[in-house]
């Protein structure tokens, strides 16, 4: 166990998980002073090669260990005799029979694939569980939009449409003033059902309104209705003809047969909806917003899928051109007297309509996740029932929000109901980027593009996606159950999670996140929702663990998946202890050279500190910094991570104490300074210049992307082209801006290309197009079709920025370099950052003269 | 802080106490209004990214009260101006004093505000930023480029309720060299109630 190596990178590609330490020190006074969260980013449908997870879902249910409290599930890591047919649960070490078909084949040469040593994941589909048929999408269209965003978004859409399954079911609802539900199974000519837009509207209401109440008549006519708007000037009023239906159809099936239609009979329907897509007609006053009722039109499309839908996939996309400004869920006033809320206003609760606004989308959530309450609270028994009672009642309804404006929508406020249920944002400033029109078609990929085929050969990709080839990504309903070895527990998750309040005995009294819990709702899910999982180790100091004794991990995730059927995908962990050595006299003893914190005489580093993956414990504490400003003041978060870096470095550096010279870290821990220097710098710290809605918007994919992007996010890799060899990665620094390179940075969510003003003046006077300069044209190329493979695998796609130094847009890069040459400063070298903000360098320095303090 | 100071002395020998004002900063981008706003908000230069949503900030200088709302500066953005055009008390056109080349552009929508019915008695502060630039250009080039020859007058007695004269006045600055821009603002002040 002494100094094993920890190949973090084959950890993430063969289990989908990154660990902050893989070595675990075995009790809790030594795992505090680790000071670095001890936790797992686990990304539950990560693609795995063909080598370590069967290359296609089992198609049985797991065996699981008969302990009521444990039901762990079969996996390599039991124990197995074959003799008595006997496997040993490694979280509960209960003995548990083998069912029978099982025990008469089994063999240490005839293993079921769970036991193959090699498939640390496995993936089961549920026969037990009826498929819930192909997933259904409610278009939620904002008509006060500009008429040239309305086209393109019409288009956009339109194009979705040719690429949906075949089978999948669409229903479209406008909105402005009022509501519109739009009756595609109404043939010959458009059909809508107007529905007032000043409040919130259950199933059952929706389905009156509808005429879907099933049997009784629905009081309708124009204006009649409770919910029924007095017609719009200048238009016609509309008949709502009395829906010829028999009175045996229950109001599910009428809502299929008339506004929830597979895209293969409703598409021209559908698209000459679109192509007449007008904007709201309301007249809007001078003083006055225009009226919006983004709220309400969210609650007359969740209705819809209740009534229709209840645990069959589905997403609401609401596509949004500004804030909602009238009924539930209004985030501002119609009165542009009033303004939008701003930080400010938030800090001090000044914002009246903010907190009813946040509740109303909250509750639009738990709607989702109490519905099926009724039905599971009859499973009672053992904690097994219990659970799989509580997993039905998560929705398998997702909101998706694509906010294309160019001031603030309310994504803050509803942000709960799309990370409640696992929805997807995006954030642009127009309909017509390819932010939001590419990101709106990457929605849908399937298996196929799936980028695991990256090396070019096309067995690896079709194997990687096993039998889910052609399908889409998308599933829905996911929850994720964590079990551990006895020896540690769970603290809670920060990403898209809502607990399940599922206290196992293995749930620790110390929260992280969504604690008090070792299940948590997800939601919609895809193949890069990452989750974070913290742990608190709670073995007492007093017992060091037997030498060889190992710690487990098994994360339970159950999703349905697009195909309509119900997976359980099964991932196992296994790591080492590390029994730190009795601390006797290591106050007394004089530090040797170059050891600040292994002073105990001892040669070899400990392997806790060989098995530090910086990357992933930076962006475990980057989520934990992110949630704690939700309920802190941002300068305390800043503080509280100061404080952590330099008790980790007064931990794991080597030091002479009082000697700041002397300090050095090992390669595991050489980026992690550097990270949090960026992360206090990043967007999702600092609140100047991001409106409340960017803040919400840069934390949520934060906590949502895995550990790679999640970097990218927090220090954005820079990459230098120049005549003098092929790209070179450069340190993000503004001594990387020379005026003979080309510099591509990638921020995740911006893509920049950056010319230094010399390449930038032979481009100008066109030396590119001469043949004489063909060398100058490959240069500036390259880093365009590197930016463009980068923008192709992301998604949100990025907005990809093409500028010359000291022109507007090259701030894109400037202000995310490292200042150390600014406006203040003598030396050449580099390019001026104008800024009063610490370099890194003087950041280390701090660091350094802190951590060595003794 | 000095800008408590200086504004505190200025407005308490005007009498302003208790006022409440709206402000807008506006310009084409990188003209430095975000950074103009983070100077005034906490006296250090920072390196920002172009702006997407308003950024909206409240500066507490002495018994004045300015709600600040900085823009974005891009040509899309500028679409959203107007929509923060009502009960406006006082407007901040910041320009680029080295970018030549965009002097007709900003011209152009400095020319549309003026002419805007909703900000016809607001007053405005030109500020031709950027001075610590050798190359960049002197009032009189930018007044001139802005067709601003005639301006209300930096010393010219202010009577509020008797405005026979638009408003409008030139001052250079350096806001990273926290230079010129005090001097317009002790001008606007004047006209803030």
């Amino acid at each position: 166990m002494q100094g094993e190596h920890w190949d973090v990178t084959t950890s993430e590609e063969q289990s989908g998980t990154r660990l902050s330490f893989h070595c675990w020190p075995s009790n809790r006074l030594e795992a505090t002073r680790c000071v670095a969260p001890i936790g797992a980013l686990y990304t539950p449908l990560k693609k795995l090669p063909a080598y370590c997870s069967p290359p296609s879902a089992l198609q049985y249910d797991p065996v699981r260990c008969s302990t009521a409290t444990c039901h762990a599930v079969l996996n390599p890591y039991c124990q197995v005799d074959y003799r008595t047919k006997l496997w040993t649960c490694p979280f509960c070490l209960n003995r548990n029979h083998f069912p029978p078909h099982y025990a008469e084949n089994i063999s240490e040469v005839n293993l079921p694939a769970e036991l193959i040593p090699q498939f640390g994941t496995v993936e089961y589909e549920l026969p037990s569980i009826p498929p819930a048929g192909p997933p259904a999408f409610v278009f939620c269209i904002d008509t006060c939009a500009h008429v040239e965003e309305l086209a393109e978004l019409a288009d956009s859409i339109q194009q979705i449409l040719n690429i949906l399954p075949e089978d999948s079911l669409v229903g479209l609802i406008t909105f402005g003033t009022n509501v519109q539900v739009h009756e595609l199974g109404f043939e010959g000519m458009p059909k809508a059902y107007v529905i007032r837009g000043n409040k919130e509207y259950g199933p059952q209401k929706v389905g009156q309104l509808l005429g879907c109440s099933g049997g009784g008549a629905p009081g309708v006519g124009a204006g009649g209705g409770a919910g029924m708007p007095p017609p719009p000037p200048g238009q016609q009023p509309q008949m709502h003809q009395q829906q010829q239906q028999s009175p045996f159809e229950s109001p599910s099936t009428q809502v299929l047969r008339r506004f929830l239609l597979p895209v293969s009979e409703c598409a021209l329907t559908l698209e000459s909806v679109l192509d007449d897509l007008r904007k709201d007609p309301w007249p809007i006053p001078s003083d006055k917003r225009v009226a919006r009722c983004t709220g309400c039109a969210l609650s007359v499309a969740t209705s819809l899928l209740d009534l229709a839908l209840p645990r069959r996939g589905a997403r609401i996309m609401m596509f949004v051109g500004g804030p909602c400004t009238s009924g539930p869920g209004a985030i501002v006033s119609r009165l542009k007297t009033e303004d939008m809320r701003s930080h400010a206003d938030l800090g001090r609760n000044a914002e009246p309509l903010h907190q009813p606004a946040c509740e109303f989308y909250a509750g639009l959530s738990k709607r989702h996740h109490i519905k099926e309450g009724g039905k599971s609270a009859g499973g009672k028994g053992s904690t097994t029932q219990a659970v799989a009672a509580n997993a039905d009642a998560t929705s398998c309804h997702v909101v998706d929000i694509f906010a294309c404006s160019l001031d603030q929508v309310g994504i803050l406020e509803m942000g709960e109901l799309v990370e409640a249920t696992g929805g997807y944002m995006v954030l642009g400033d127009s309909f017509g980027q390819s932010v939001f029109k590419e990101s709106l078609r990457r929605v849908f990929r399937t298996y196929d593009e799936d980028a695991m085929g990256a090396d070019g050969d096309p067995n690896a990709a079709a194997a990687a996606a096993g039998g889910d080839a052609g399908l889409m990504q998308m599933a829905f309903g996911a929850t994720l159950e964590v079990l551990t070895s006895r020896e540690f527990k769970v603290s809670g998750a920060i990403g898209p999670v809502t607990s399940l309040g599922k206290k196992s005995p293995n749930v620790s009294d110390l929260e992280v996140g969504k604690g008090g819990t070792n299940a948590w709702s997800l939601g919609g899910i895809d193949p890069g929702t990452t989750i974070a999982v913290y742990f608190d180790i709670t073995n007492p100091g007093t017992s060091p663990l037997p030498e060889g004794k190992r710690r487990y991990i098994q994360f339970l995730t159950k999703y349905q998946h697009s195909n309509g059927r119900t997976r359980l995908r099964v991932t196992t962990l296994c790591g080492p202890w590390y029994n730190p050595p009795p601390e006797s006299d290591k106050s007394n003893a004089p530090p040797p050279s170059g050891g600040g914190y292994m002073s105990n005489g001892m040669e070899q580093p400990s392997p806790v500190k060989m098995s530090f993956d910086q990357e992933a414990a930076a962006v475990l504490l980057a989520r934990v910094a992110v949630e704690r400003t939700e309920k802190e003041d941002v300068a305390d978060v800043l503080r509280w991570i100061d404080r952590s870096l330099i008790r980790l470095c007064a931990k794991f550096a080597d030091y002479t104490p009082d000697d700041p010279n002397s300090f050095r870290l090992s390669p595991e821990f050489g980026l992690f300074p550097q990270f949090l220097f960026h992360l206090r710098r990043s967007q999702f710290l600092q609140l100047f210049n991001s409106s409340p809605d960017e803040a919400a918007y840069y934390r949520y994919i934060l906590n949502k992307e895995n550990t790679t992007n999640s970097l990218v996010m927090i220090q954005p890799t820079l990459l230098s082209y120049s005549f003098n060899g092929p790209p070179q990665p450069a340190l993000l620094d503004s001594q990387s801006v020379q005026p003979d390179t080309i510099l591509l940075l990638d921020t995740f969510f911006h893509v920049v290309v950056f010319h230094g003003e010399t390449c930038a003046a032979w481009r100008e006077q066109r030396y590119h197009e001469q043949e004489e300069h063909v060398a100058f044209r490959n240069l500036l190329e390259a880093p365009q079709a590197d930016a463009q493979m980068i923008m192709d695998n992301r998604f949100p796609v990025p907005r990809y920025i093409v500028c010359d130094q000291h022109k507007s847009e090259a701030r894109f890069l400037m202000a995310k370099l490292n200042p150390s040459v600014t406006h203040n400063s003598e030396g050449m070298g580099g390019a001026q950052v104008f800024t009063d903000d610490v370099s890194l360098r003087v950041f280390m320095e701090h660091l350094m003269k802190l951590a060595v303090q003794s | 802080m000095f800008l408590v100071n200086w504004f505190y002395d200025t407005l308490a020998s005007l009498g302003l106490y208790h006022k409440n004002a709206k402000i807008l900063f506006l310009g084409l981008d990188n003209a430095g209004k975000t950074t103009l706003l983070h100077m005034l908000k906490e006296n250090r230069v920072q390196a920002h990214v172009p702006t997407l949503h308003p950024n909206t900030d409240e500066l507490i200088v002495g018994q004045l009260k300015l709600k600040t709302f900085d823009l974005g500066g891009h040509e899309t953005a500028r679409r959203l101006w107007q929509d923060y055009f009502t009960t406006v008390d006082g407007v901040v056109y910041l320009v680029d004093a080295i970018d030549r080349g965009r002097f007709p552009e900003a011209k152009k929508e400095l020319d549309a505000l003026l002419t805007s019915d909703e900000l016809q008695d607001v007053p405005f502060l030109v500020l031709g930023n950027k001075i610590d630039m050798p190359s960049a250009a002197s009032e009189e080039e930018l007044k001139y480029a802005l067709g601003l020859m005639d301006t209300y007058g930096k010393d010219s007695k202010v009577d509020k309720n008797n405005l026979t004269v638009r408003p409008i006045e030139v001052y250079m600055c350096s806001v990273v060299r926290r230079m010129g821009y005090k001097d317009g603002f002790q001008w606007l002040s004047q006209f803030l109630s």
